[in-house]
C-alpha cells in the first residue's frame, strides 16, 4: 500500500523538479523550478481546474440533493423495495466507460433520443456533444446518473440508524413532516452527508473515465479535467516532468478545496454534530 | 402507500432508462438507427451480437478477460486484507486514530493521479500486457477500502470472543480460521464484492498497462470502439457489447445487493 | 478460504500453461511475422495488397496488419501507450506527419536512410517529399500524400479567387445577392483542423508560423496579424457562416455537398465525395489554391501519412521490405483507383489511367508543389494547441487580432522555454 500511495507522490515531486520529456530524450534533467513556474502561468491548467471544480460541485450537489430523496424514499416501508433498490443501484455497477459511450448515442446530434425528442418539439437541433455551454452539462448529467445511487445508499444507512421513535414525538409534539426533516433527519444525517460530499468530491475532482470517453475533453477543451490533462501531458506530448507537476498542482488544489469547505462548514457551524 | 408509486416509477424509470434504450438499439439495425422511415417490423436484428461473437478478438474474449482479473483481484485482496485488518485491531490504542486516518485518506484518494507512477513501475518492472501483474496494483488500490470496511466487522466482534478462544489453547492461526473467519464472512463478502466490482470497471491503470488487444479488459475495449471519430462510432454493436458487459453485473448485484448494502453501510458507520 | 486459495492455484497454474504453450508455438513459425499499426481506413485499403504480399512472400514473411482506432489522436494514444509499455506489438507504424518530431526525441524510430536513398525520393511528387526526415535522417516513407486546398463553385464563378481580399468580396456579394446561402465555408473548430487552415492563411500573407531556425514562433508579426484579422473579417461580415467556428472538415463537407457554401477548405479526399450521385453539386467543383496576398505564394497545408520503423523491431530488413511494397507505384495506383487515396509518385499524376477517374489530380499535383509543412518540432501538439485557443477564442469571444496574436506568440514562446522544462 505504501509502495502503491507513497512512492507515486515521491516520484512525482522528485519528477516535477524535472524535466522529462521528448526534448530530454526521456531521460529526467532537474531544471529547478520550471515546471512550476510554468503550471503557474499555464492557462490551459487554469482553465481545466476551474472545469474540473465546476463539474464536481455541480455534480456533487445534484447528487446530494436526489440521493437524498431517493434514501427517503427507500427508508419507506413498501412492497418490492428489495428489488427496487437493487435496480437502482445498477448504474453504479457498471464500467463507466462502458455508459459514457451509450450516452454519446443517446445524445448524438441528429440520431439520438434526446435531439428527436428536442427536434419533435421544435427545439431545433442542440448539439449537445459540440456547443461548449452545453457538453459540460452532459458529462454532469452522466455522472449523476451513476454515483447517485452510490450516496444514496450511505444516505439510507445513515437514516436507518435514526430511531423512528423520535419522529413519533416530534410528531406528537405537532412537528409536521418538513419540520422533522429538518430538525430532526438532517441534523442526525450530517456525518453521513459529509462523508458522501468528502469522498464524491474527492472522486469528481480525479474525472477522467468518464471525459475521455464521452467527450475526449472536447468540444473545445471545455470538458477537459485536470486528470486527462496529466494524462494527455504524459501520454500524448510525452512531457512526463510537467504531467506529474500538473498532478501534483492538482492534488494541491484538491487539498485546498476541501480545506476551504471544511473551514466554511465549520465556521457555519454545521460540522460540530461530528465531533460530538 | 400509494402516494409513494408515482416516485418509484420515476425512480426506476431514470436508473434504468438509458440502459433499456441500449438494448432497444442493440436489436435495431445500423439503417434503421439513422432513419425512422424503417417500417416497425424490419427494424430489428441480431446482427450486432453475432458481429461482436465473431470479431478478433471475439467479445467474450473481454469479457473472460475482465472475470480473470476481478477474481484474481478479489483474491488478493481478500487474503491480505483479512490478516492485516486483524492486526489492525490489535495496535496499541494511541496509534489506532492516526492509522485509521492514513487509511482513510488513501480510501477517499482520487486514484487516477497514480497511473503515470504504476506505468514506470510497470516499464521497469516488465509488468506490462499482464493480467495477473495488474491484479497487484488493483489489490493495493481496493486495500484501504478493504481494511477499513474489516477492521470495522472486527471491531464489532465481542472482545471476550478472542480471549476466550485463546484461554483454549487455540494458536493465532487457528483462532484466525475457525472463531474470527466464520464470524466476519459477511462483511468478507460485501469486501470482496466491492473489490470485484472495481477491478471489472477500472479503466485508467488497465489502460496504460495493457496494449495488446487480446487482453483487454472490458472497460478499455470499449473505450477503443469510443477511441473512433465520434461521426463513425458502429452504435449498434456497441449497444450490443453494453448489453453483454452488463449482465455479468446485473446478476452479480441482484444476487448480492444485500451485502453491498451492508458493505458500503457498515464502512460508512465505521468511517 | 481454502477454496479461494484453491482457485487462485488453478487460475496461476493455468494461465503458465497457456504462456507456456504460446511461447512454443511462437517458436515453431518459420515465416518471419512482421506487424504495422495502422488507422482502421488504411488497414482496410489495404487487405489485398497484404494478401497479395503474403503469397509472393510465402514462408519467408508473414505480413499482418493491426487495424487501429480510426481518429487520428486515438491511433496515436495507441501506438505511444504500448511504445511506452516498452514491448510494441509490431515492428511499423503508420505515421501521421506530425508525430515525426515527437517520435524521433523520444528515441523510438529507426532511420530508414539504409534503405532509401535520393534515387527514391526523386520518384516523389514535390509535396510528398516533406515530413519524412527530421535531423538528417529519413524516417518515414510517404504511403499518400495529402495536402490543403480550395474548393469552389464553377457554375458560381468563372475563375476561382486568387488573393484574399477576392475571395471576401467574391463570398460577400455571392451571398448578399441570396445566389448560395453560405460563401466560404472552413475549419473553425478549436482543432488541429484550425491550425492546418491557419498556417495557408498565414503563408498567404507571406508569414510564418516559426523562424527559419525553429528556434522561436514569429505570430505576432504583421502578416500573422493580417491573417488572423482576415479569418475574422470573413465570420464578421458573412463571408462565412458564424457556424464556422464550430466546423471542421465533415461539418464544411456536408455544407459544401448539399450546395450551400460557395467555396471550401478541405483535403484533397472531398473530391470524391463531392462526385457521389447524391452530391448537389456534382460537376460543379474546381480545386485550386487557398490565395495568397499579391506578390506572395500560395500555400498548402501539408498532411500526408507514412510508414516509419520501429526501433524495437526484430525484423527491420523485412518490414523494410514490406514497406517497400505496400508504399509501390503499383500499391498506389491500386489506391487510388479502389479508394481514392492520393498517390505520391510524380509520374502517376500524368497517367491516363488514373486522370481518366480523377479530372481532379492535376490541380492536386500543383497544390502538392506548394506543399508547407506545419512547424517540425516535437512539442508541435502544445503549439498547436496554444493557437487553436487564441484564434477560436478570437472568432467566438471576439477582441482584436492583434492582441490575439500577441498573447499567442507570448504563450508560444513560454511554452517553447518551458516545455519540456528545458529552463
Amino acid at each position: 500500500m505504501a509502495l502503491i500511495f507513497g512512492w507515486p507522490l515521491l516520484r512525482y515531486a522528485w519528477l516535477s523538479g524535472h524535466a522529462d520529456s521528448v526534448l530530454t530524450g526521456l531521460v529526467p534533467v532537474a531544471n529547478g523550478g520550471a515546471n512550476w513556474l510554468r503550471l503557474l502561468s499555464d492557462q490551459r491548467f487554469w482553465v481545466d481546474a476551474l472545469q474540473t471544480a465546476r463539474f464536481g460541485v455541480v455534480s456533487v450537489g445534484i447528487e446530494l440533493i436526489l440521493a437524498m430523496a431517493i434514501a427517503l424514499l427507500l427508508d419507506q416501508r413498501w412492497r418490492g423495495r428489495g428489488a427496487v433498490r437493487a435496480l437502482t443501484l445498477m448504474p453504479w455497477a457498471l464500467p463507466t466507460t462502458m455508459m459514457a459511450l451509450g450516452w454519446r448515442w443517446i445524445f448524438n446530434t441528429p440520431y439520438g433520443p434526446i435531439e428527436q425528442l428536442a427536434g419533435s418539439l421544435g427545439a431545433g437541433p442542440l448539439n449537445l456533444l459540440s456547443a461548449p455551454s452545453l457538453t459540460w452539462l452532459v458529462t454532469v448529467l452522466a455522472d449523476v446518473w451513476k454515483t447517485t445511487p452510490f450516496i444514496a445508499l450511505i444516505l439510507l444507512a445513515g437514516l436507518q440508524t435514526i430511531p423512528d421513535d423520535l419522529y413519533g414525538a416530534f410528531r406528537l409534539e405537532g412537528g409536521t413532516s418538513v419540520q422533522a426533516l429538518r430538525r430532526i433527519t438532517l441534523p442526525l444525517l450530517t456525518p453521513y452527508i459529509l462523508l458522501s460530499l468528502l469522498f464524491r468530491l474527492a472522486q469528481a475532482f480525479g474525472v477522467f473515465d468518464l471525459i475521455q470517453v464521452l467527450t475526449g475533453g472536447g468540444p473545445a477543451g471545455s470538458t477537459e479535467s485536470l486528470a486527462l490533462y496529466a494524462y494527455l501531458n504524459a501520454m500524448r506530448f510525452l512531457d512526463f516532468g510537467y504531467s506529474a507537476t500538473v498532478m501534483l498542482g492538482g492534488f494541491v488544489l484538491l487539498m485546498a478545496l476541501i480545506g476551504l469547505g471544511a473551514l466554511i462548514l465549520r465556521l457555519s457551524g454545521l460540522i460540530r454534530p461530528l465531533q460530538t | 402507500m400509494r402516494r409513494h408509486s408515482a416516485w418509484i416509477v420515476l425512480l426506476l424509470i431514470w436508473s434504468l432508462a438509458p440502459m433499456l434504450w441500449q438494448l432497444l438499439t442493440s436489436f435495431t439495425t445500423s439503417a434503421a438507427l439513422v432513419d425512422g422511415s424503417i417500417p416497425f417490423l424490419q427494424r430489428w436484428t441480431l446482427n450486432h451480437y453475432r458481429e461482436l461473437l465473431s470479431s478478433n478478438p471475439p467479445f467474450w474474449r473481454y469479457l473472460a478477460n475482465s472475470s480473470m482479473l476481478a477474481a484474481m483481484s478479489t483474491v488478493l485482496t481478500t487474503l491480505l486484507a483479512i490478516p492485516a485488518a486483524y492486526a489492525l485491531t490489535k495496535i496499541p490504542k494511541q496509534w489506532r486514530q492516526p492509522v485509521r486516518f492514513v487509511v482513510i485518506a488513501a480510501a477517499l484518494f482520487p486514484y487516477v493521479l497514480l497511473f503515470l507512477a504504476l506505468l514506470e513501475l510497470a516499464r521497469q518492472f516488465h509488468l506490462g500486457n499482464s493480467l495477473l501483474a495488474l491484479a497487484l496494483p488493483y489489490s493495493a488500490l481496493q486495500m484501504p477500502l478493504a481494511l477499513l470496511l474489516l477492521t470495522a466487522a472486527i471491531e464489532g466482534l465481542p472482545v471476550d470472543l478472542d480471549d476466550a478462544a485463546r484461554l483454549e489453547g487455540l494458536s493465532l492461526r487457528q483462532r484466525l480460521r475457525w472463531v474470527m473467519l466464520p464470524l466476519i464472512a459477511p462483511a468478507t463478502a460485501s469486501t470482496a464484492i466491492l473489490v470485484f466490482l472495481f477491478a471489472w470497471n477500472e479503466y485508467p491503470i488497465a489502460l496504460t498497462w495493457l496494449s495488446r488487444s487480446d487482453l483487454l479488459t472490458l472497460p478499455v475495449a470499449m473505450a477503443r470502439i469510443a477511441g473512433s471519430s465520434i461521426y463513425s462510432v458502429p452504435y449498434g454493436a456497441y449497444a450490443a457489447a453494453t448489453v453483454l458487459g452488463a449482465i455479468p453485473l446485473l446478476v452479480l448485484v441482484l444476487l448480492f445487493q444485500r451485502q453491498i448494502v451492508r458493505g458500503l453501510t457498515n464502512g460508512a458507520i465505521k468511517g | 478460504m481454502r477454496n479461494a486459495l484453491r482457485c487462485l492455484v488453478a487460475v496461476l497454474s493455468t494461465v503458465f500453461v497457456l504462456a507456456g504453450f504460446a511461447w512454443s508455438s511462437g517458436n515453431r513459425l518459420t515465416p518471419v511475422p512482421v506487424s504495422i499499426l495502422m488507422p482502421a481506413p488504411f488497414a482496410d485499403a489495404s487487405k489485398e495488397l497484404v494478401n497479395r504480399f503474403n503469397r509472393e512472400h510465402q514462408g519467408k514473411i508473414e505480413l499482418t496488419i493491426n487495424r487501429g482506432p480510426l481518429e487520428t489522436e486515438s491511433i496515436s494514444d495507441l501506438a505511444i501507450s504500448s511504445l511506452l509499455l516498452g514491448d510494441a506489438p509490431f515492428d511499423a507504424l503508420m505515421m501521421d506527419v506530425t508525430w515525426l518530431p515527437k517520435y524521433v526525441a523520444a528515441g523510438w524510430l529507426e532511420p530508414l536512410d539504409r534503405w532509401f536513398d535520393s534515387s527514391d525520393s526523386e520518384q516523389l511528387v514535390q509535396g510528398a517529399r516533406l515530413g519524412n526526415r527530421f535531423e538528417n535522417h529519413l524516417y518515414r516513407w510517404p504511403l499518400v500524400a495529402d495536402v490543403g486546398v480550395l474548393y469552389w463553385r464553377t457554375d458560381l464563378m468563372d475563375v476561382p479567387p486568387s488573393t484574399p481580399d477576392q475571395l471576401r468580396s467574391v463570398a460577400l456579394n455571392l451571398v448578399q445577392s441570396s445566389r448560395v446561402a453560405n460563401g466560404f465555408v472552413w475549419q473553425g473548430r478549436q482543432y488541429e483542423g484550425l491550425s492546418c487552415d491557419f498556417v495557408e492563411v498565414l503563408h498567404g500573407f507571406g508569414g510564418a508560423w516559426m523562424s527559419a531556425d525553429q528556434a522561436s514562433t514569429t505570430l505576432d508579426t504583421p502578416a500573422a496579424k493580417k491573417a488572423a484579422a482576415w479569418l475574422d473579417s470573413l465570420i464578421r461580415d458573412g463571408a462565412s457562416p458564424r457556424a464556422v467556428t464550430n466546423y471542421a472538415e465533415t461539418e464544411s463537407l456536408q455544407a459544401f455537398k448539399a450546395g450551400d457554401a460557395a467555396m471550401m477548405r478541405n483535403w484533397p479526399y472531398a473530391w470524391a465525395e463531392l462526385q457521389k450521385p447524391d452530391s448537389a453539386v456534382r460537376g460543379k467543383v474546381g480545386i485550386t489554391l487557398m490565395p495568397a496576398e499579391q506578390g506572395e505564394k500560395p500555400a498548402a497545408t501539408l498532411g500526408s501519412w507514412g510508414i516509419s520503423l520501429l526501433r524495437e523491431s526484430p525484423h527491420p530488413e523485412e518490414t523494410v521490405e514490406a514497406i517497400r511494397f505496400l508504399t509501390s507505384e503499383t500499391s498506389q495506383r491500386e489506391r487510388f483507383l479502389d479508394y481514392g487515396y492520393t498517390p505520391t509518385a510524380e509520374a502517376l499524376f500524368t497517367d491516363p489511367e488514373l486522370l481518366a477517374v480523377s479530372s481532379a489530380l492535376p490541380d492536386v499535383r500543383r497544390a502538392l508543389n506548394h506543399a508547407v509543412p506545419r512547424p517540425p518540432t516535437p512539442i508541435y501538439a502544445q503549439l498547436s494547441d496554444v493557437l487553436q485557443r487564441q484564434l477560436n477564442g478570437l472568432f467566438t469571444s471576439g477582441g482584436s487580432a492583434t492582441e490575439t496574436m500577441d498573447e499567442a506568440q507570448i504563450r508560444s514562446e513560454t511554452l517553447i522555454r518551458s516545455a519540456g522544462g528545458m529552463a
